[in-house]
């Protein structure tokens, strides 16, 4: 599904990411750990195509084509979604409108008819109930007054609405308190299955416990220093990173 | 003999059976209109809007046979409104339509009743006095007491295809009598690719207890100056909303004046200017809290596109001795080019304990993040801009009474964005 090769990459000519190697197949949660400016957001932020990143070498290859020559929108198109660490507030811009126009741009992309108002009000309120959101949140503004723990469910919601195949979760878990984390947890859970991929980054074993990982990598100072099965999470959790230095 | 002169006496001319007081206080208003002439950048409140290649133009004022045939369809039209129309400075009262408890006068009732509203008093506008001096058109209107007149009424003023540079300075009256609610939409349309000059006058009295809803929509044509007053006066426990949208016009300069006359008023004050090309767009705003207990919000955007240029000034005056005002300003502005140029200057003039006050500007880009927030759940780059955009102005179209009204707006915003999104 995604296999990233050789990848450095970085910002302002400084190199973060110094050579990831990564294969993630249909199906696999792989989980990224690591400390504070470990470079696992700049490796989301590479796979999402944000601005200002530059890549000095290395490949990102998506179902068969290199996602670092494609804009964001193309990306998502071709189902790339990340659940952002702060996700932004819009003003003004409505959270159904918005979501039913992500979501239609999607259908249109693979030429299927869109969405209307009101089928897609009944979809929505079908996604509300997985991730325990109330229906108020839909006539505000995009992430406008949400709390924390709100914009992180709204985060899960439109990933269960747009169904991406490869999810990054970034740092899902900060912010949340454990009632909050079972429910995004559970939410991710169920939206689980063969064909979808996930690389959920987190500072924290907590998340793990909820959302078991097939493989977990840590990434030290931008290189993947071990991986292994779910187990390393306890013992990172015990030993915590320094060994591995 | 100046171009403005000989339309002053042209006007004289056309009209010798005028009567006398309005003559003398046409002939006053023009003395002090050259006394001054047009505004330099040299004046304190003007400095940031050049008037030179206004103040260059000859424009001819408005007559009779300037009007054309009437359209079939009339621009601008909003369903299920009431409606006056002016074609061409023209007031066509046959194609208008008054919603049941309003009545219009004629300028000369108007001002034998109040005098006062047809001075140009001390504001050191010259424009204002121009007006006066040159007044050719308008309506004043009344709006019974006691009345909710659930219609709104749209004034279409309305600029044809023109064949040769016309100026018009139309001056509104309204006036709101005591414990009525009233909508009124003053709706300026340009159709001409010919340039022309609109200096308008508006003046608007709420009376006690009464409620004004005033929409100010202005799509002149892309070659036209519109220079503008309104002033807005409130008796005891009045309540104003207005909504000034501006997206026409090559020069838009706009005095808006608020005064509490009574106890107990509350305005807001919201405006939305988009500006493309070369446009300028200013706007000062003058509140005069002198009585107690009077509300005042204002609430400004401007979303400024390729070299085009936006002034907000306002001014927060508490009067000493006045108590219990709660005032608060603010201004917005979206600068969508690196070529786009805002001043802003809020100020807040206090001389009284008693208040509560608070003021804030804030200029600023499209912010990227939330630009890569949209892009990153699939839409494309130009229609995240849109929604970011049109997410920006929807605030100021929230207190708009009418659905009919607002939806038009929104149409004009839109259209807007798709033209300013394929041109950037």
């Amino acid at each position: 599904m995604l296999t990233i090769k050789k990848l450095h990459a970085g910002v302002d000519g400084k190199e973060i990411l110094k050579g990831i190697d990564l294969t993630v197949k249909p199906g696999e949660l792989h989980a990224i750990m690591g400390r504070n400016g470990s470079g696992k957001s700049t490796l989301a932020n590479i796979i999402t195509g944000r601005d200002n990143y530059e890549v000095m070498e290395g490949s990102v290859i998506y179902n068969g084509t290199d996602l670092l020559d494609m804009s964001p929108e193309d990306r998502a198109l071709a189902g790339i979604f990340m659940s952002f660490q702060y996700p932004v507030v819009i003003p003004g811009v409505n959270n159904t409108y918005f979501l039913r126009a992500a979501l239609n741009a999607r259908l249109n992309h693979h030429g299927l008819k869109e969405m209307n108002a009101v089928d897609f009000m009944h979809l929505i309120r079908e996604k509300l109930k997985l991730v325990q959101m109330d229906e108020k949140y839909l006539t505000r503004a995009v992430n406008d007054g949400f709390s924390g723990g709100e914009k992180k469910r709204n985060e899960i919601l439109q990933m269960l609405t747009l169904e991406p195949t490869f999810s990054i979760l970034d740092e899902t878990d900060s912010g949340l308190d454990i009632d909050a984390l079972k429910i995004v947890a559970e939410g991710v859970n169920k939206f689980r299955n063969n064909e979808r991929s996930f690389l959920a980054i987190t500072h924290y074993q907590r998340l793990l416990e909820y959302m078991e990982p097939d493989f977990i990598h840590v990434l030290i100072d931008g290189k993947i220093v071990k991986s292994g099965d779910k187990t390393l999470a306890a013992e990172l959790e015990a030993k915590g990173y320094s060994w591995l230095e | 003999m100046s171009y403005l002169d000989q339309q002053f006496d042209a006007l004289l001319k056309y009209w010798p059976d005028e009567d006398r007081a309005i003559r003398t206080l046409r002939t006053h208003a023009f003395d002090q209109f050259n006394s001054t002439g047009f505004p330099t950048k040299k004046w304190e409140e003007w400095q940031f809007t050049d008037f030179s290649k206004l103040s260059k133009k000859q424009f001819k004022l408005s007559r009779a046979n300037d009007l054309p045939s009437i359209p079939k369809s009339i621009p601008g039209l909003i369903p299920d409104l009431g409606f006056i129309l002016i074609i061409n400075g023209h007031y066509q009262p046959q194609l208008s339509s008054l919603p049941n408890g309003v009545r219009v006068s004629t300028h000369l009732e108007d001002f034998n009743a109040d005098e006062n509203i047809y001075s140009w008093g001390k504001s050191q506008n010259p424009f204002q006095a121009l007006n006066t001096a040159m007044m050719n058109s308008g309506v004043s209107i009344h709006f019974e007491p006691n009345k909710s007149i659930e219609k709104p009424l749209q004034i279409i003023y309305l600029m044809t295809e023109l064949s040769e540079p016309l100026m018009n300075h139309p001056r509104f009256h309204y006036h709101i009598g005591d414990n009525s609610q009233v909508t009124i939409l003053e709706h300026y349309i340009g159709l001409s690719s010919e340039t022309y000059f609109v200096n308008s006058v508006s003046h608007a009295t709420v009376g006690a207890n009464a409620s004004l809803h005033h929409i100010r929509i202005q799509e002149e044509s892309e070659t036209a100056s519109h220079i503008a007053s309104t002033h807005y006066q409130l008796e005891s426990d009045a309540r104003l909303i207005a909504t000034h949208f501006s997206l026409g016009g090559e020069l838009y300069r706009h005095d808006i004046h608020l005064k509490f006359n009574g106890h107990g008023g509350d305005a807001s004050l919201n405006g939305l200017c988009l500006t493309e090309n070369s446009q300028h767009h200013d706007q000062h705003v003058t509140v005069d809290h002198q009585r107690d207990g009077c509300n005042s919000h204002q609430l400004f955007k401007y979303i400024l596109g390729d070299k085009s240029s936006g002034v907000f000034n306002g001014k927060v005056i508490v009067r000493e001795n006045t108590k219990q005002t709660d005032a608060d300003q603010s201004n917005k502005n979206l600068l969508l080019s690196p070529a786009a140029l805002m001043n802003a200057n809020p100020q807040l003039e206090i001389y009284s304990e008693d208040v509560k006050c608070a003021h804030g500007s804030t200029t600023g880009q499209i912010d990227p993040e939330a630009l890569f927030y949209m892009r990153s759940r699939g839409l494309s780059q130009r229609k995240a801009t849109e929604l970011i955009i049109g997410g920006f102005a929807k605030e100021i179209l929230e207190p708009i009474p009418n659905e009919h009204i607002s939806d038009y707006i929104n149409q004009k915003i839109n259209h807007w964005l798709r033209l300013s999104q394929k041109n950037g």
